[in-house]
């Protein structure tokens, strides 16, 4: 029978499920529960949590753990996740996996504790300096932060490179029924991995590095989107929306349906790469796209205008930024009205 | 089906979320439970937001309340979202009964803290204001709702008080 979890202890349990074997973080809000779960459960599981010095500190034990083939991961909230770019760029430089949660809190600096979506930019656009990205996979809804935790060490395997789980502070502390799948262990071996021999570690020149990170990239950006399209098939207007706004731009749609309005929603799920697939989809009756967001300034829209681009879509692109908190279903609606009667101006 | 506790911290609000929250699980339905809260762990304010239906649940967060328990006098902003036709219930301990309230909605004043001390538990008012806000509403039966909550406190380890909570309970449940 399912169980009410909070995200952020499910979040750990089905790491745990996945394989994980160590985890270092540092506590902040709103993620703390992820390593006071693990803090107990895996001295049970006879794994090692450890509560480091700081978070550099934890990212550059993944790093060592993960270059030795250990199934490895840390988590933090934004501030963190910041003071982490460092060690997540010579993960990418070293052509290192390694799985990331981040419990995103509201704003720059040590910002507050609510709930919002402001590291988007951050952490799709890799974040550290050089030229790489992070899978980033955003959930929005508890089974689907297990389920995507639970394929994330698989991911980050198959293409030697970081994955980050983006949850969010309401995401992290609600909770829903939930069901977890079994335990597992990786499939296989790593062939490349430090294991005391001089076999290859799939180390490259620097000469080579530029060619392989561009093929490495747009081999992932072209098999690894995802995205779910919901009532978009006639839609005039097309929400797009992940995580936590996601669900109430999902009611607005029903909403708006049962009123006659012709308006959807595409969800991506993966953020980065960004499922411009989804945009290809979209029939010549499209007249607008609204992104629906919690940041201040707009940031998921920049991806939004890039896949309309890409995909020949000339339609204005409209943003609703909620900020610090998740816009209501009513709000979408009423900004849905004001774009449809010309009220409200296109920010691409 | 929306249903917002809100008080201080350490009144109980988000427990009392979690305990109507497997109820609606007893009875399969979707839920969600979102606990908000200051930094402090006791004072300031806290709310909880338990939602369930049967399809599929939005934001996890208040939108459109249909049931508001008001442990507190700041809670009462939180009418702004209740639905006409709603139901509040009003911790009157808190909230005096000459504090007028002109809603469109069913409201119920319930000493919760007086009616937890008379029955020796007086860390139970938010379990008294749970008996009356499902009596007034009707959305679980007294035996149902019994079970969940005691399975709920066992389960925590805290069986110890399962005669104390369900006398909390059935105060409340007789008070409306």
């Amino acid at each position: 029978m399912k169980k009410m979890w909070k995200g952020n202890h499910a979040i750990a349990e089905a790491a745990m499920r996945a394989g994980c074997k160590f985890y270092a973080g540092y506590p902040i809000t709103p993620q703390t529960e992820i390593p006071e779960y693990l803090s107990a459960r895996m001295p049970e599981l006879g794994r090692t949590c450890i509560q480091a010095e700081n978070e550099m500190s934890a990212v550059y034990m993944i790093l060592g753990a993960y270059s030795c083939g250990m199934r490895c991961m840390t988590s933090s909230s934004g501030p963190g996740i910041s003071l982490k770019q460092e060690g997540l760029s010579y993960i990418c430089a070293y052509y290192l996996p390694a799985v990331i949660v981040n419990v995103q809190r509201w704003g720059p600096g040590l910002g507050t504790l609510d709930s919002a979506q402001t590291d988007y930019l951050r952490d799709t656009r890799g974040g550290g300096n050089g030229d790489y990205r992070v899978i980033v996979l955003a959930p929005n809804s508890i089974q689907e932060s297990i389920d995507l935790m639970y394929e994330s060490f698989d991911i980050a395997e198959k293409y030697r490179n970081p994955v980050e789980i983006m949850s969010e502070a309401a995401l992290g502390q609600m909770m829903e029924a939930v069901e977890f799948p079994e335990f597992k262990d990786r499939e296989g071996e790593l062939d490349w991995t430090y294991d005391g021999t001089n076999r290859p570690h799939g180390k490259l020149p620097d000469s080579e590095k530029s060619a392989a990170a561009l093929a490495k990239y747009t081999k992932i950006a072209e098999e690894f989107q995802r995205w779910e399209s919901y009532r978009t098939e006639d839609a005039e207007y097309v929400f797009v929306a992940f995580g936590l706004p996601s669900r109430t731009s999902r009611n607005a749609v029903d909403q708006l349906r049962a009123n006659g309005e012709k308006v959807g929603l595409i969800r991506p799920i993966t953020l980065w790469p960004f499922p411009i697939k989804a945009f290809e989809e979209l029939g010549p009756q499209v007249k607008g796209l609204i992104s629906v967001e919690s940041t201040d300034t707009g940031q998921l829209i920049e991806d939004v205008a890039l896949a309309a681009k890409k995909c020949k879509i000339d339609v204005p692109v409209y943003g609703l930024f909620s900020g610090l908190s998740i816009s209501k279903t009513k709000a979408i609606s009423e900004f849905y009205r004001e774009v449809k009667s010309g009220q409200r101006k296109e920010v691409y | 089906m929306e249903i917002v506790f809100a008080g201080f911290g350490g009144q109980g609000v988000l427990t009392s979320g979690l305990i109507v929250a497997e109820m609606a699980l007893e009875e399969g339905k979707n839920v969600t439970w979102m606990p908000a809260y200051g930094p402090t762990m006791r004072g300031g304010k806290a709310y909880s937001v338990v939602k369930y239906m049967d399809g599929v649940i939005g934001g996890p967060d208040m939108e459109e309340i249909d049931i508001l328990v008001a442990m507190n006098g700041p809670s009462l902003e939180y009418t702004e979202l209740l639905k006409d036709g709603g139901l509040l219930v009003v911790n009157s301990d808190a909230i005096s009964d000459d504090e007028e309230i002109h809603l469109n909605a069913d409201v119920v004043r319930v000493p919760c803290l007086t009616l937890a001390k008379e029955v020796s538990n007086p860390k139970g008012a938010n379990i008294v204001a749970i008996g009356a806000l499902l009596k007034r509403s009707g959305i679980f039966d007294f035996e149902t709702a019994k079970e969940v909550m005691t399975g709920y406190f066992e389960e925590k380890g805290k069986g110890k008080y399962t005669e104390a909570n369900e006398a909390a309970l059935k105060k409340g449940w007789e008070s409306v």
